[in-house]
């Protein structure tokens, strides 16, 4: 056990002392926001702020017209233009606006204002047209009403005969389910990067030592089996130091904001929905479970990354095409925990998170639903006690293959030669 | 005995690889094993430090039955296939194999300092592996296999692409071992290196043993009853009852091979009757070189895959 300890401490240290580790630690959370919020930020550009100018030539708009339409609807922001309308025109990108609309001098305010045009430089959201649309009306009836006599308290009686409809669902529990799928998708992905990233490490890893010919002296030293345990264990440490560096990160960046932004209405508001999320969900369970459902799943698929890099030889291909069908498995799972979180008690959902092989990722999805509430307790413990099992068994099967592959050179592998390995005596 | 293999077999599908062999190792002694590519060499390694276990047969290792958890800490293997972690740096890599063979940390440290003091690699420590040369990288092989002191040291091809005075170095410690009172067994092709090295030789072909003895008894059994005469003068004739000539060299120099029943003191005898002088007179023994070639040959020079029925 000693021995392996030795083992473990190497592949640990070489790894955790390197730059990349320390590039990557740091990069993934950064790309990984940028990901999450760059998506949310496309999803809102279809509604985006434009900011117009209104050059009016006709003299039937005025500034205080155009701001009093600017303090009661915010969806786009107008600024009245007179003077030098043409260079406006000319420069309006450098001048900060996303677009212009011209008011022709021949405009009447009796007739028709119609084929105005939105003057811009880039392709906009029909909703966000619309909305400056809106505005321009607003601000045309404004205009029709001033000349028509019709003053503020008339308008008001007008506007008090407004109907107002807003939507209600009444099974209303979108707020929870939303941050329970937000984390669950979290989880199920980290996850799945950790496997599949450390899992080529790991296969890597074995390849290495093979191609570099230390395999067999190595295993005058020590056991095939606690070489390749040692690699794993000692590689699942990194990812396990890397997770727990990204929650320190979060725990770290969540303190600073919160004692310096407290002024700053975004940076609150944002707080205050990390608070509501927080508040909303069991973090030390989920946190625990992480951990536990990484490691597992780390073992189960690891040993069968290491057995492959066991069996090839110096090409890539073929280490490539040996573990595609265990790459399938995890990818396989990430489908599994999309149909998982629409529907977190369905059948599939069970399931998919009893099954050792994707119960790693599709469980950590489910688990942000609550805890018994969603995931009872039985069903926990058994997802838990099957991966416990899976993984002992992967990491046996792939000891034997191991064992055979990392002193044989020039065969070509398959899986059905592999298995032949697995099974045969001593 | 350090070592003794009883009735080894080692099946693998497609042949047997070593099949019945038996064999002990003296202590202290400098064991030669001898045998063509695939003879099943390797294969045997394996099983003497623990990487295989034997199908059948028994392994004594030093007095007791070999217990590879346990014993492979007296064992210190370099293997025909060997290599180093490339990115690794050359002390801390050293440190490590010796870890792993059972030794402290600072034991390993200090005995290291030693070693790369005596084979003037001090330079090294802090350098990485893919930084030498492969004979640079094949003496920190020698120093990591013998460091830990292991009462048998097993080398495979030790002088495989060393240069002359590299290759003497090694060499020199491999003594050293041996008079230490280490016992070492000498894997190899290089037949010269054999007869100067060696005490003992067993020479394996297609998983069998097929020739064990000292490196004297061997060439003694071998060898063919030839022997060179120098002469003042050459006799004309090339036969007669006690032997015959086998070749004659310009220098008057015979070489003369003795019929059965006769000495080489008739020999002698028959020259200095005929009133010749004798300037020089030896024995010729064949080379391993010789005996090897002899012995393998005719067997096919890459082992056929077989049928295995057991």
């Amino acid at each position: 056990m000693n021995k392996t300890w030795l083992i473990i401490q190497r592949e640990y240290l070489t790894r955790v002392r390197k730059k990349t580790f320390i590039i990557a630690t740091i990069l993934f959370p950064l790309l990984y926001m940028a990901l999450i919020f760059g998506s949310g930020y496309l999803a809102s550009k279809g509604t985006k702020k434009l900011r117009v100018a209104i050059i009016d030539s006709s003299g039937l708009f005025d500034k205080a017209l155009v701001s009093a339409a600017n303090s009661t609807d915010s969806s786009s922001y107008l600024e009245y233009v007179t003077g030098n309308g043409a260079s406006v025109q000319a420069n309006y990108v450098s001048l900060g606006y996303d677009g212009f609309v011209v008011i022709a001098d021949t405009a009447k305010w009796d007739k028709g204002l119609n084929d105005v045009k939105l003057i811009t430089d880039k392709t906009y959201g029909l909703s966000a047209v619309q909305g400056v649309e809106n505005k321009l009306n607003g601000i045309w009836d404004k205009v029709k009403s001033n000349k028509l006599g019709i003053d503020d308290t008339k308008k008001a009686i007008m506007d008090n005969s407004r109907i107002n409809l807003t939507g209600e669902n009444e099974k209303d529990k979108t707020a929870n389910a939303a941050v329970a799928s937000g984390i669950g998708y979290l989880c199920g992905f980290l996850i799945y990067f950790i496997l599949l990233i450390y899992g080529s490490q790991v296969m890597m890893g074995v390849m290495e030592e093979k191609t570099n010919r230390i395999a067999e002296v190595m295993v005058s030293s020590i056991r095939p089996f606690q070489l390749m345990l040692g690699k794993i264990v000692g590689i699942s440490m990194v990812a396990l130091t890397q997770f727990f560096l990204w929650i320190l990160f979060i725990f770290i960046i969540y303190n600073v904001t919160k004692s310096t932004g407290g002024s700053n209405d975004m940076i609150s508001g944002m707080l205050g929905g990390v608070q509501k999320v927080f508040g909303s969900i069991n973090i030390p369970l989920i946190i625990f479970c992480f951990a536990f459902y990484l490691l597992g799943g780390f073992f189960f698929y690891s040993s069968l990354y290491a057995a492959i890099g066991s069996a090839v030889n110096e090409d890539m291909r073929e280490a490539q095409s040996l573990s595609l069908p265990v790459t399938m498995l995890v990818i396989f799972s990430i489908a599994m925990m999309t149909t998982a979180i629409s529907d977190p008690t369905g059948k599939v959902a069970f399931w998919a998170s009893i099954i050792p092989f994707s119960s790693p990722i599709v469980m950590m999805a489910r688990i942000p639903f609550g805890v018994p509430g969603t995931v009872p307790y039985w069903q926990l413990a058994l997802s838990m006690g099957l991966l416990v099992l899976g993984f002992l068994f992967t990491t046996w099967f792939a000891g034997k293959i191991y064992r055979t592959g990392i002193l044989m050179y020039g065969k070509k592998p398959s899986w059905k030669e592999m298995t032949k390995w697995a099974f045969r005596k001593n | 005995m350090i070592l003794e293999l009883k009735h080894l077999k080692k099946y693998y599908a497609t042949q047997k690889a070593v099949d019945d062999i038996s064999f002990s190792v003296e202590r202290g002694s400098i064991f030669g094993l001898l045998g063509p590519n695939g003879a099943g060499k390797t294969t045997l390694l394996r099983m003497i430090t623990g990487i295989f276990y034997p199908d059948s047969g028994e392994i004594i290792f030093d007095g007791k039955t070999f217990n590879p958890l346990k014993d492979i800490e007296h064992i210190g293997y370099m293997p025909e296939e060997r290599g180093l972690y490339k990115k690794m740096k050359i002390g801390e890599q050293a440190l490590y194999l010796a870890q792993l063979k059972g030794l402290g940390k600072a034991d390993a440290n200090r005995m290291l300092k030693e070693w790369f003091e005596k084979l003037e690699m001090e330079s090294w420590w802090n350098k990485k592996v893919e930084d030498l040369s492969k004979g640079m990288q094949q003496k920190l092989q020698f120093v990591t296999t013998v460091l830990h002191r292991p009462k048998l040291v097993i080398l495979d091809e030790p002088f495989s692409g060393l240069d002359p005075v590299n290759s003497n170095v090694i060499k020199d410690e491999i003594f050293n071992l041996a008079k230490g009172g280490s016992t070492i067994i000498f894997s190899t092709h290089r037949m010269e290196q054999v007869e100067e090295i060696c005490d003992h030789i067993v020479l394996v072909n297609k998983g069998q043993k097929i020739l064990d003895g000292t490196v004297k008894e061997v060439k003694q059994q071998f060898k063919e009853n030839l022997f060179q005469v120098g002469l003042n003068e050459a006799p004309a004739e090339n036969t007669n009852a006690i032997f015959e000539v086998v070749g004659r060299q310009r220098d008057k120099t015979l070489v003369v091979k003795i019929n059965e029943g006769y000495t080489s003191n008739d020999v002698l005898n028959h020259f200095l009757q005929s009133g010749r002088s004798i300037h020089s007179f030896n024995e010729i023994l064949p080379s391993l070189n010789d005996i090897f070639i002899n012995l393998v040959e005719g067997t096919p020079t890459a082992r056929q895959f077989q049928t295995v029925t057991a």
